[in-house]
């Protein structure tokens, strides 16, 4: 056996994160860590990581009991891993952040830049990223930086590597990509342990699984003893549907409309235009040009030439706050940073956009306030362990999930959604479709960004396909196949 | 590359100074002899090492208000023992005067790091607490450039190239800092440390390690130029180097050394350090009052934070080729 914890437990004030967990990681395998949001995957990944030490239990690596204290003991045990939240450095270069922590260094104990640069251009030649050694890690895209903390994990050429939702804002091709490593390590006698909420890559890539639900052991198995339904049912505890239909809904007039969008090495010729109770999809590679649109349609970026309509108005957009006065509100996919303020309770982060729906003569009503984040916490089943936690220590899932509701509380008449359900468990994914059916019922339009296919083809209405900042085609979903969309996303 | 290298603040800052000298030659030829330059180099050196030294606490999101008190506790002790033992060489006064300004650092270290107060309330503690010392010590009274011995202060006039003493004193530094924040896993682990404290965690920098050491080093540096400002003044009291501190931070900031944490060159401190030097000489040179050089230095030390902020604006990837 690789990697054996027995009975490994962790607590946080008002929080068992896990209770008497056991886990085994056979030689040569691809591992899945299942469980909805806030199971206590990424915990058990940071006890394996040094990042946290259990309150009780043992972990043995080869059969022998070791002590994992810190990060620098856990990788020279053999251990890396991609972690959910971001641990990258957007100062310093590539080079540097694959490094970090254990710079090369030469005989005379100063760092060996030269060595440093020749092996991450080496890896990422290997990896075919198309990213330079000395660029800053704030000049790169989402997905690039995917690939710096993917080349940060094999760098190492660590035993075990173990990796928390690593596709979650990957798009198909890359995902592929990731699949070919992950093989390969495979095939160079390592294991691998793979935390998704993707059940059908779990079911591709995946030779075992262990399931966690609230924090306590379930099950474990091979792959091929079981079916997407039994999992879903180890993991919410009982059988629910997983997709729920979308709701029919009556598409009316045209309420928005963007002409000849232009902006210098970003987009050309952006033209659609989206209409009253409408759902439309933004497909595309990451990397496309997507969010930049979104971004500037908000006011976020600005751009060089064209126009946008709303109701028939020309409407001028300069800064967000213009964007949210006119009822248009963007979710940014980079919610950690973005959406959320971590130091301030769920509560309060729901509510913060909408203070003033919230106060009477000036005074928020806390009463009010309480009733709002409730009821989107019950729609979107936000798992708090009391009113007051920090949105920071909730688990990645649940941030996601309170930035989404943030925003819904504003009630705008046209919501951009980039990556919606990107980390989000299957449960809370068909929650979050299902409120997305009733919002466009009750007469709101909603463009989504989404590098799901099935989730494109589920839940919109039409749907762009952009490739390189052009738009290749604007297709009705009802009258298309997933093959068409790939084959123009990809440039074909 | 070469637009790379007109657009980087490092350039810019370089070309500021370079303007200015010759703005001010112009004005004033006398300015731009060898012999005022090489002044302006020596009253600015102290001014470069403590900003070098106080790079490191910014670089993790921290800062030193206590470095000017700390030199001048520093300098005032060793300038009393050196009255009452004045046969000691004065390599012993300098190793004393650095090791008492890093053990003054590490008691900021300390109290930041183990016992959790926020470093804002402990250096403006030992900001205070540090100066009254020196009253408690001295009695409040001088130590004048006659009870020196004349080995003490002999070294500072020393000139090499005709350059002073305290001049190569600030390029070893800046040397020696070059090195250490490019080449040595504790340099680079300070900027990333500064650079996101939470990420730091997972790669297993020990947060606490960092902060004492950079504020001892911020303390050693410190102590370094409590001898060196005594030295070359010829005087210790209870008055020397106040609001000092605040010259140090402000060249940091104009050098680009951001106070979020993780980002600035040693190149750019030195440069800023050079640029606050220069201006606090040159504007006395070209006789504008006094009110004025106020206003203008506090003007050139905005515009140039203006300049920083604009060459950081970040880049867009190219995602159209057209
Ligand atoms: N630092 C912390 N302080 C307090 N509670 C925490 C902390 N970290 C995690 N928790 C709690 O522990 C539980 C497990 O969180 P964990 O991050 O392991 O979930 P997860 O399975 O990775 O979920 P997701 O799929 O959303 O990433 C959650 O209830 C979370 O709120
Ligand atoms: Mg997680």
């Amino acid at each position: 056996m690789k990697l054996e914890l027995k009975k490994i437990s962790k607590f946080f004030p008002g929080i068992k994160a896990l209770q008497k967990v056991d886990f085994k990681l056979k030689d040569n395998s691809i591992h899945a860590l299942l469980g909805e949001n806030g199971a206590g995957k990424s915990t058990l990944v940071k006890i394996l990581c040094g990042v946290y030490q259990p309150d009780e239990g043992k972990i043995f690596l080869n059969n022998i009991e070791h002590n994992i204290t810190n990060p620098l003991e856990s990788l020279s045990l053999g251990i890396s891993a991609i972690h959910q939240e971001s641990v990258m450095f957007d100062e310093l270069s590539v080079t540097e952040n694959i490094f970090i922590g254990n710079h090369i260094t030469k005989p005379n104990n100063l760092v060996d830049w030269q060595q440093m640069e020749r092996k991450t251009k080496e890896l990422l030649g290997n990896l075919e990223a198309d990213i330079r050694p000395n660029e800053k890690i704030k000049d790169l895209s989402i997905a690039q930086r995917h690939i710096v903390q993917i080349s940060r994990s094999l760098i190492h050429d660590a035993d075990i590597v173990i990796m928390d939702e690593p596709t979650a804002s990957l798009s198909q091709k890359e995902i592929d990509e990731l699949y070919s490593i992950i093989r390969n390590l495979k095939k160079q006698n390592k294991s691998i342990i793979f935390i998704s909420h993707k059940l059908d890559e779990i079911m591709e890539v995946c030779d075992e699984f262990t399931v966690l639900r609230d924090g306590e052991f379930i099950n474990t198995d091979l792959i091929t003893n079981t079916n997407k339904d039994k999992l879903v049912t180890y993991m919410v505890g009982r059988e629910i549907d997983q997709i729920f239909p979308k709701k029919q809904v009556k598409i009316e007039q045209e309420i928005f409309n963007v002409k000849n969008l232009y902006k210098k090495t970003q987009f050309k010729n952006i033209n659609f235009n989206l209409r009253k109770k409408e759902i439309l999809g933004f497909y595309g590679l990451v990397g496309s040009g997507r969010t930049e649109i979104m971004k500037t349609i908000f006011g976020i970026n600005k751009y060089d030439e064209g126009e946008v309509f709303f109701k028939g108005k020309k409407l001028k957009i300069r800064k967000p706050n213009d964007a949210i006065q006119n009822g248009i509100v963007y979710l940014s996919e980079e919610r950690q940073n973005l959406g959320m303020t971590g130091l301030m309770s769920v509560k309060d982060n729901i509510n913060m956009a909408v203070m003033d729906k919230n106060s009477d003569y000036l005074i928020i009503n806390q009463l009010k306030e309480i009733r709002n984040a409730e009821e989107l916490q019950d729609k979107l089943n936000i798992k708090v362990s009391y009113w007051s936690q920090l949105a920071q220590s909730l688990s990645g899932g649940n941030q996601q999930k309170t930035v989404i509701a943030k925003w819904l509380s504003t009630k705008p008449e046209i919501l951009i959604l980039d990556e919606p359900t990107k980390g989000i468990d299957v449960k809370s994914k068909s929650a979050v479709h299902e409120f997305m059916g009733e919002l466009v019922d009750t007469g709101m339009s909603i463009i989504m960004i989404s590098s799901e296919l099935t989730e494109i083809l589920g839940m919109c209405d039409r749907v762009v396909v952009m490739y390189k900042g052009l738009v290749k085609n604007i297709l009705d979903v009802s009258n298309t196949t997933s093959e068409e969309i790939v084959k123009l996303a990809s440039g074909e | 590359m070469i637009k790379k290298i007109i657009t980087s603040r490092d350039f810019i800052l370089f070309a500021i100074i370079v303007f200015g000298v010759v703005v001010v030659g112009i004005a004033n030829p006398f300015f731009v002899k060898p012999s005022s330059l090489s002044d302006v180099l020596t009253d600015t050196s102290i001014l470069i090492i403590l900003a070098l030294s106080q790079m490191l606490v910014i670089l993790i999101r921290a800062i030193d208000l206590s470095v000017a008190s700390n030199l001048a506790l520093s300098g005032m002790l060793i300038s009393l023992l050196s009255t009452i033992y004045p046969e000691l060489p004065v390599i012993f006064f300098i190793l004393l005067s650095c090791s008492i300004g890093t053990f003054l650092g590490v008691l900021n270290g300390v109290s930041i790091a183990i016992l959790k107060v926020p470093f804002i309330v402990t250096t403006l503690g030992t900001l205070s607490i540090y100066r009254g010392l020196i009253y408690f010590v001295s009695d409040g009274k001088q130590v004048y450039s006659s009870e020196f011995s004349e080995d003490f202060l002999a070294l500072i006039h020393y000139k090499f190239l005709s350059l002073s003493f305290l001049f190569w004193i600030a390029v070893a530094v800046f040397i020696l800092m070059y090195i250490l924040l490019n080449h040595t896993r504790f340099g680079r682990n300070l900027y990333s440390l500064g650079g996101n404290p939470d990420a730091a965690k997972y790669i297993g920098i020990n947060e606490n390690k960092y902060i004492i050491l950079a504020y001892s080093l911020s303390g050693f540096f410190a102590g370094l130029c409590g001898y060196l400002w005594v030295a070359r003044y010829s005087v210790a009291s209870t008055q020397i180097a106040i609001g000092f501190e605040l010259t140090v931070i402000s060249a940091c900031v104009v050098g680009g050394i951001s106070v979020m944490g993780g980002v600035g060159t040693v190149i750019g401190c030195t440069l800023g350090a050079l640029l606050i030097g220069f201006i606090r000489n040159a504007l006395p040179a070209v006789d504008i009052s006094q009110f004025w050089q106020l206003a203008i230095s506090g003007a050139i030390i905005l515009i140039a934070i203006i300049i920083n902020t604009k060459t950081e604006q970040r880049k867009e990837k190219t995602i159209m080729v057209e």
